[in-house]
């Protein structure tokens, strides 16, 4: 019994001696405090443009703007006749005077999405011009029908891009971080008057990528 | 009550002579007037006799006391000898101190203090100033790691800054209360022991069984002669080894809280809203490229403080001891620089926890990044929402 009484009196002393707290201690060496890290997560998505890389062809660059628009891309000086080299490549037209002329480019889309926990295997991109030309519309966006990353084969490989809705330029299934290489371009038309469009002219294409 | 049978002696080297000096006081005189009785019987001699041991007398009683404030730690004894103590510190000022003893942290120690009372007596209608200095220091180590404060009258001593170290000579001695009257007799002055962090060779822990001694000085009219003399033995301080480690914010960086106050833990940091893109980083973040995903970072600081350990230098180690309920999704990191790629996973295994320095100096701050990797993994092993995880940091002075 004295045994035991001496050893709770010890066990005492020592609780006594030795006060602890989270970021203090006496008579001790060693003190451990925690910090409590939270974070909430949420989905992103993310897509991107860029340079095309398709080798055996030209590439209009596509430039980060930062400004009203996010990027932009340049085809120079155009013509309906197909005289002019333009920036990239260009398709002269099949019967001059009369078709039209492509001057053209590839670019990359890259799409990433973060952090979807849902069914994303109907993922998409889509592209629509916003801001089309001015009337008369003699020089218009055109796309690569076969939304592909072959190498268009002439001016028949393009379709004008869709100005009232958005055309499909990555079909479901779109991978994140997997970059699409695609093809854009202008169509100039033949077209002459007192309206036609001469000059620099500006237009936007908008692209939108939808996980689902 | 100075010279009552049985007073422990004053050292004759430690007490300057004074009026009522043992030697020369009361009980003598006394002597002398049992002599006179019964061997001489003029009248004349046995007056001036009387008028001697009178004076005598008058001069004996102690004309300087110490006595507890009330509010301060107890002071026993009688004069010329007082004893207290302050009982068991460390200078972190950590945990309680004694009975009617106030202990503040300070950015180098820590300063126990309380308050006494200066009484003063049979001055007449003199007026007396008594200053104090430490008689006898603490010996080897212990003066190193308890220095003797006071606090004069009539401030109210309940802040260091109206302390000052007292000093260890009479000549450097320190003016504790002035302008003590048979009006206005006693005084309430602090008095305190000061421990600075002290490590490394001359770190002391442990009772300092010889204490040290306070030799409070009574002097009368500004006379630079002493007129009373008391003293007051420390002679059962205890000093304890501490440490201390806490995580603060840096800047430029995130918000490190506690809401419990500055010294308990948990500490607290918030990543906000953070996704694997690094779209929009919280004030405070940054984001940092990580293959498979983002690293959120934020710069932090972790301060150690270390106390009487004979070691100048300390290991700061972290791990996860609470990991993220997605922890695939959420880790944790850690980095020196900040940079892209040079963010390593902290530890989740406490038993072999990350080094963030196997060299700390007291009260130096360890500046490091505390990274957040959010997964781009989609699909059913994505998360979206909150969680939480702990880190464990350790201090360890070898």
């Amino acid at each position: 019994m004295k045994r035991m009484t001496l050893a709770v009196f010890a066990a005492l002393l020592m609780m006594a001696s030795t006060s602890f707290a989270a970021t203090q201690a006496a008579n001790n060496n060693t003190v451990a405090p925690t910090l409590n890290v939270s974070a909430t997560i949420q989905k992103a998505v993310s897509l991107t443009l860029a340079t095309g890389t398709t080798g055996a062809i030209s590439h209009c660059a596509v430039v980060a703007s930062g400004g009203a628009s996010d990027y932009t891309m340049n085809f120079g000086t155009v013509d309906a006749l197909g005289v002019n080299p333009g920036n990239c490549n260009k398709f002269n037209p099949a019967t001059p005077g009369t078709t039209d002329a492509i001057y053209w480019t590839d670019y990359q889309m890259l799409p990433v999405y973060t952090s979807f926990t849902t069914t994303i295997t109907g993922t998409t991109v889509t592209a629509q011009v916003t801001t089309d030309f001015a009337a008369p519309h003699n020089i218009y966006i055109v796309r690569d029908t076969a939304n592909s990353s072959t190498v268009p084969a002439g001016v028949g490989s393009f379709s004008a891009m869709g100005t009232g809705s958005a055309d499909t330029v990555g079909v479901a299934g779109v991978v994140s971080g997997t970059a699409l290489t695609r093809f854009i371009g202008v169509g100039v038309k033949p077209t002459n008057g007192a309206t036609v469009l001469n000059g620099a002219q500006t237009a936007t294409v908008t692209f939108t990528l939808t996980v689902q | 009550m100075h010279g009552f049978p049985g007073s422990p002696k004053k050292p004759e080297t430690k007490m300057p002579a004074s009026f009522h000096d043992h030697e020369n006081a009361t009980h003598a005189a006394t002597k002398q007037i049992g002599r006179v009785r019964r061997g001489v019987s003029s009248r004349w001699p046995l007056a001036v006799i009387l008028f001697v041991a009178l004076t005598s007398s008058m001069w004996a009683a102690p004309k300087l006391k110490l006595a507890s404030s009330g509010t301060g730690f107890t002071v026993a004894g009688v004069a010329p000898a007082y004893t207290a103590s302050f009982g068991t510190m460390n200078a972190l000022a950590f945990g309680t101190p004694a009975t009617n003893v106030s202990a503040t942290a300070l950015s180098n120690g820590a300063l126990y203090y309380t308050t006494l009372t200066i009484n003063i007596q049979a001055i007449g209608s003199n007026t007396g100033v008594v200053t104090a200095y430490v008689s006898t220091n603490f010996i080897g180590n212990a003066a190193s790691a308890m220095i003797v404060y006071g606090c004069a009258a009539p401030s109210a001593c309940t802040s260091s800054g109206q302390f000052s170290a007292l000093g260890t000579s009479q000549a450097g001695a320190t003016t504790l209360a002035s302008g003590l009257a048979s009006g206005s007799p006693s005084a309430d002055v602090g008095f305190a022991i000061f421990l600075p962090d002290n490590d490394g060779a001359t770190a002391f822990t442990g009772l300092s069984a010889l204490g040290c001694t306070v030799s409070f000085d009574l002097y009368l009219n500004g006379s630079n002669t002493v007129s009373d003399t008391v003293t007051l033995a420390l002679s059962n301080e205890t000093v304890q080894s501490a440490v201390q480690l806490t995580v603060g914010s840096a800047g430029g960086g995130l918000t490190i809280g506690n809401a419990g106050g500055p010294l308990l833990d948990p500490f607290s940091m918030n990543f906000g809203n953070v996704n694997a893109l690094g779209i929009g980083p919280s004030a405070g973040l940054t984001t940092v490229a990580q293959a498979g995903g983002i690293i959120y970072s934020t710069p932090y600081n972790v301060l150690p403080v270390f106390t009487d350990i004979n070691q100048t230098s300390a290991t700061v180690k972290a791990c996860v001891s609470t990991t993220f309920t997605h922890s695939v999704v959420l880790i944790l990191k850690d980095s020196a620089t900040g940079s892209a790629g040079s963010f390593s996973d902290i530890s989740t295994n406490c038993g072999a926890a990350t080094s963030l320095t196997g060299s700390a100096g007291d009260r130096s701050s360890v500046a490091r990044y505390l990274g957040l990797f959010v997964s781009n993994v989609n699909g059913v092993t994505a998360f979206t929402g909150l969680d939480n995880a702990t880190l464990t940091y350790t201090l360890t002075v070898p």
